[in-house]
């Protein structure tokens, strides 16, 4: 296997025939409690009026973004983005706040109430399995899938994949593959036949919505300063003029 | 003073220092020493072992990742042509069914009332001789045919067989009538095949009659399925209800149940009235070519819209797409073909199209229907020709259904003989890995067949329902515990082999049965010493060490050329489209339709079908499997649910000739207004598993029983049920 220099996945919804195999290959390979997922089905299921019917349904976890929002929310650094693609998560800095768990656009990082505080591990999300695919294996999601639905390779190239499936077949596929651009991009990538929205996927900006936040956040301690100065000034200007103006004051009481 | 031991005293020593050594392990356990030995695990017993998946009988190679002598995670092996690196969600929580917390672990014996499950641990000498001595009491006492021995599906059912076959009954329950019967002996008597194989290399144009291929998976089958419809190939498929495989498929046709033959008997007619066909390169191979055109006349497309409520025009295209595609259009045989009594018929009429469109005579067409010389490289152990048979089936075959082999039988009937004692009463029942309380039609008249038995033995890995209403419950390793014999496939043997130590007290089939023949005095035909001495016997011919296959998980085994002309396995030698066997045994020689019976204004068609996470009734209680499946609902058209007065969401009861049952209802247009859909398997009454117990319903208490005359195959989907607010 060539060395892959950007991980990333390729979700076909048109290939998907929701057998769940993604779903129990990620619970054993990760040794996931029974009530726990780290693996959804999303979408709208069947749509239509009997006969015509349409079915729409994907599969998803985290999308390992290029401009991850969970780790722009992050108060301690908890979060990273490898170089390589996967956003990492690391149980031994997070302090439980669950920021990350309102920024994410896709509701991925799930907070586990019962270890929490007890075992110091509160957030549970994909972790692109790691000890797979730094030993020359696919992630177990995609390595179990029958039916192709999921891929995994390098991102340039499944983007390239992407787009020459919609290429070959106009006429089944939206055109569009959804993460190449969305919130600056994102490592899980999807074609569908269904509007995205059907899928349940937010509408993103393709400038990531934390580089806005960012910027403004990055202004904080300018801004405080600033803010600071303007106070102080103030506070000194109104203690001016109030010393000016007791002195006055008692001036024309003495003078009375 | 030394004392002396006896030979008495040092057996005994001996027996209990064996037992206190099993107990405590303290023997070097054999599976992870064999593996450490050939370099699979590590000094640790971490690495990877091969062997082959049972979730279901498409027999997946699996690749088990194993640490420190657990299980922990399975992933399809690339070199084994079912599984090319995938696994279905089945496959991937097999190792569930292994860890299962509900496993049994011990043999038990009954000491409560049938049913209360009340049992105390035995030792296998103990549960041994009690169902051996069972066993001998009823033969000696009403002679070999009053036990009956049932079995499904699986690596080791030859041994099964020979367990059977040598003690002497002809009682044999297979769950073949329960599924795909009509399929089998339509085949065999039109081509001499019983299943042809598929080939989706260059498929144009698919049908597919209720072969919900993207839910009942196959891993290799349904990813050529999948990957022929994703590169442009076209797939029509017809089943009453919205499947994941009809959203799909680039045509669905929600044809009326029971009519799928009109449908296709259209198509045959459509086809040979415009010679549509290549005729002349067909008729070589075909008896009944000349006379089809006249005989599928009065089928009309106009004729069979009144019948499935499929627009003739659709018919007539669909016909005339399929002619067009000519040898690379299959029309496929399906699986669990046991719908209606005229299922046989669907078949029928199936061989027939994939016979005029040239597919099965043309090399690399899409059917083949090649016998494959498959399993004839591999050794067996040497064994004394069987007893006489000791009287006729009690399930008719072939004194009432002539026409079925007389190998599967029809199960519903030996039921239903068992409860009436007619033409003899049976007195004890031995069943291995299979649940006929779950399987067979009407649940409560199993029960009651249940009660007319002396003795019951099951052999399974868990406490099933048919082990909860047993005598004797003798605990199986499961699959990742155990070998079986060798499967062939294609030009490879592949093995089952334990990739864990078995769990308790578990033990394979091929030594439970060998215990069991010993016992009975028939130990002539088990002429093996152990379960590794069965598979070395197999591989001798091939000159294979059972180490080599063992580390790789396969070995070659050259398959013999198939040289001169097409033959077909029929009295003709040729594809028999007009059958003289049929019409001998007083049935149409062609294709024919036969009317099915049709609910009453009130009723629905009760259907069922599989679900992606689930295989027939064993794996309810997989707790992954369990989590990731979707609860089990009644599924009814939203249209119907709203004239009933009934909710989405609302309990149901469902009422039929035979039973009634509470379940909760699903408002989906996922399905036709005259039908209601119940996902099978559900339904468990044994409290001995935990996590299945009290989840859904069963079909099996609803299921009237039918069978058809022809195949001897239950009719599934000709039960019509009543729906009203629970």
């Amino acid at each position: 296997m060539t060395e892959i220099k950007h991980h990333a996945y390729l979700f076909d919804a048109t290939r998907c025939i929701d057998c769940r195999a993604c779903m129990v290959a990620c619970s054993v390979e990760n040794n996931i409690e029974m009530d726990k997922t780290r693996i959804w089905v999303a979408g709208l299921g069947v749509t239509g009026t009997f006969p015509n019917l349409e079915r729409g349904t994907m599969v998803y976890h985290c999308m390992h973004c290029e401009h991850p929002d969970c780790m722009s929310a992050c108060p301690v650094g908890a979060y990273s983005k490898a170089e390589d693609g996967p956003v990492i998560y690391n149980p031994d800095l997070c302090i439980g706040c669950r920021y990350c768990m309102n920024a994410c656009p896709f509701g991925v990082p799930h907070f586990d109430y019962d270890k929490g505080i007890v075992e110091g591990a509160f957030i549970d999300k994909c972790t692109f399995c790691p000890q797979r695919i730094y030993n020359g294996q696919e992630p177990a999601c995609v390595e179990t899938c029958p039916t192709d639905a999921l891929e995994y390779g390098e991102r340039d190239e499944l983007i390239a994949k992407a787009h020459a499936r919609i290429a070959a077949h106009p006429d089944r596929y939206i055109n569009h593959v959804y993460g190449e651009h969305e919130n600056g991009g994102t490592s899980y990538l999807i074609l569908s036949h269904v509007p995205f929205s059907e899928l349940g996927l937010p509408e993103l900006p393709e400038e990531p919505i934390n580089e806005v936040s960012e910027k403004v956040m990055e202004m904080t301690i300018p801004f405080a300063l600033g803010w600071g100065a303007v106070l102080t000034a103030v506070t000194v200007g109104v203690a001016a003029y109030d010393n000016k103006k007791k002195a006055a004051e008692k001036q024309a009481e003495e003078s009375k | 003073m030394t004392k002396t031991i006896s030979r008495r005293d040092f057996l005994k020593v001996g027996a209990a220092g064996a037992g206190a050594l099993a107990l405590g392990q303290m023997l070097p356990a054999p599976v992870a020493k064999a593996a450490k030995a050939s370099g699979l695990l590590n000094e640790a017993g971490s690495g990877y072992i091969s062997s082959m998946c049972e979730m279901c009988v498409w027999r997946c190679g699996v690749r088990a990742k194993i640490v420190e002598g657990r299980v922990v995670k399975l992933d399809g092996n690339p070199e084994h042509p079912h599984s090319r690196g995938n696994l279905c969600p089945r496959g991937q929580s097999g190792l569930m069914n292994t860890y299962d917390p509900d496993r049994v672990l011990t043999p038990l014996i009954r000491v409560g009332k049938r049913g209360e499950g009340k049992f105390r641990e035995a030792t296998w000498e103990e549960a041994l001789d009690l169902t051996a001595s069972k066993m001998m009491e009823i033969k000696e006492k009403y002679g070999a045919e009053a036990m009956v021995f049932s079995s499904t599906h699986n690596l080791s059912q030859v041994q099964f067989e020979n367990l059977l076959y040598a003690f002497g009954s002809p009682n044999y329950g297979t769950q073949r009538s329960l599924c795909f019967n009509a399929m089998i002996t339509a085949f065999s008597l039109t081509y001499g095949i019983e299943e042809p194989s598929r080939n989706y290399e260059d498929v144009e144009y698919i049908l597919m009659v209720g072969r919900n291929m993207m839910e009942a998976i196959s891993t290799s089958e349904t990813s050529e399925l999948a990957h022929a419809v994703d590169r442009g190939a076209k797939l029509v498929y017809l089943d009453p209800r919205y499947t994941k495989t009809a959203s799909k498929a680039t045509e669905w046709i929600p044809i009326r149940p029971g009519t799928d033959s009109a449908f296709l008997l259209a198509m045959l007619q459509v086809i040979t009235k415009h010679e549509l066909a290549d005729c002349k390169f067909v008729k070589e191979y075909v008896v009944g070519c000349d006379d089809l055109p006249k005989e599928m006349s009065k089928y009309t497309p106009e004729w069979a819209e009144q019948i499935t409520g499929v627009p003739a025009a659709t018919i007539e295209r669909v016909a005339r797409e399929y002619a067009a595609a000519k040898h690379n259009a299959l029309a496929h045989p399906g699986w669990r073909t046991s719908n209606f009594i005229n299922s046989f018929q669907t078949e029928r009429a199936i061989a027939t199209l994939n016979v005029i469109s040239g597919n099965v005579m043309t090399p690399g067409g899409c059917l083949s229907a090649e016998v494959a010389a498959e399993g004839a490289g591999l050794g067996a152990p040497p064994q004394p020709p069987y007893p006489r048979l000791s009287a006729l089936r009690l399930d008719g075959t072939p004194w009432k259904y002539p026409l079925v082999p007389l190998k599967l039988g029809v199960f519903q009937e030996l039921r239903d003989s068992i409860v009436s004692g007619e033409p003899y009463q049976a007195h004890g029942w031995f069943i291995s890995r299979q649940n006929p309380i779950m399987s067979l039609p009407d649940r409560a008249k199993t029960l009651e067949a249940f009660g007319k038995m002396d003795f019951i033995a099951t052999v399974d890995i868990v406490m099933n329902d048919t082990a909860w209403f047993s005598d004797v419950v003798l605990p199986e390793a499961s699959y990742l515990e155990r070998y079986d014999p060798l499967l062939p496939v294609g030009d490879k043997v592949f093995i089952r082999q334990p990739v864990i130590e078995p769990q308790g007290e578990a033990k394979s089939a091929l030594w439970i049965y060998k215990q069991l023949g010993e016992r009975l005095g028939l130990g002539d035909y088990f002429q093996y010493e152990d379960e590794e001495d069965y598979i070395r016997q197999q591989l001798k011919p091939l000159g294979v060490s059972l180490e080599e296959v063992k580390e790789k998980g396969y070995a070659e085994m050259p398959a013999e050329e198939q040289v001169g002309e097409i033959t077909f396995n029929t009295p003709s030698g040729k594809i028999e489209v007009y059958s003289e066997t049929l019409k001998n045994a007083g049935f149409s020689p062609w294709p024919t339709w036969e009317e099915p019976p049709m609910p009453k204004e009130d009723e629905f068609y009760l259907l069922t079908g599989k679900v992606a996470q689930h295989t027939q009734f064993g794996t309810q209680n997989n707790q992954l499997l369990h989590k990731y499946s979707d609860e089990p609902r009644l599924w009814m058209n939203a249209k119907t649910v709203a004239k009933l007065g009934l909710t989405d969401g609302e309990w149901v009861e469902v009422t039929s000739p035979v039973g009634a049952v509470h379940i909760m209802l699903l408002a989906t247009e996922a399905i036709r207004p005259d039908c209601v859909y119940l996902t099978p398997g559900y339904g468990h009454i044994s409290k001995g598993l935990k996590t299945a117990f009290g989840i859904g319903a069963s079909d099996s208490t609803l299921h009237v029983t039918y069978t058809d005359p022809i195949s001897g195959g239950q009719a599934l989907s000709q039960t019509f049920v009543t729906v009203k607010k629970a």
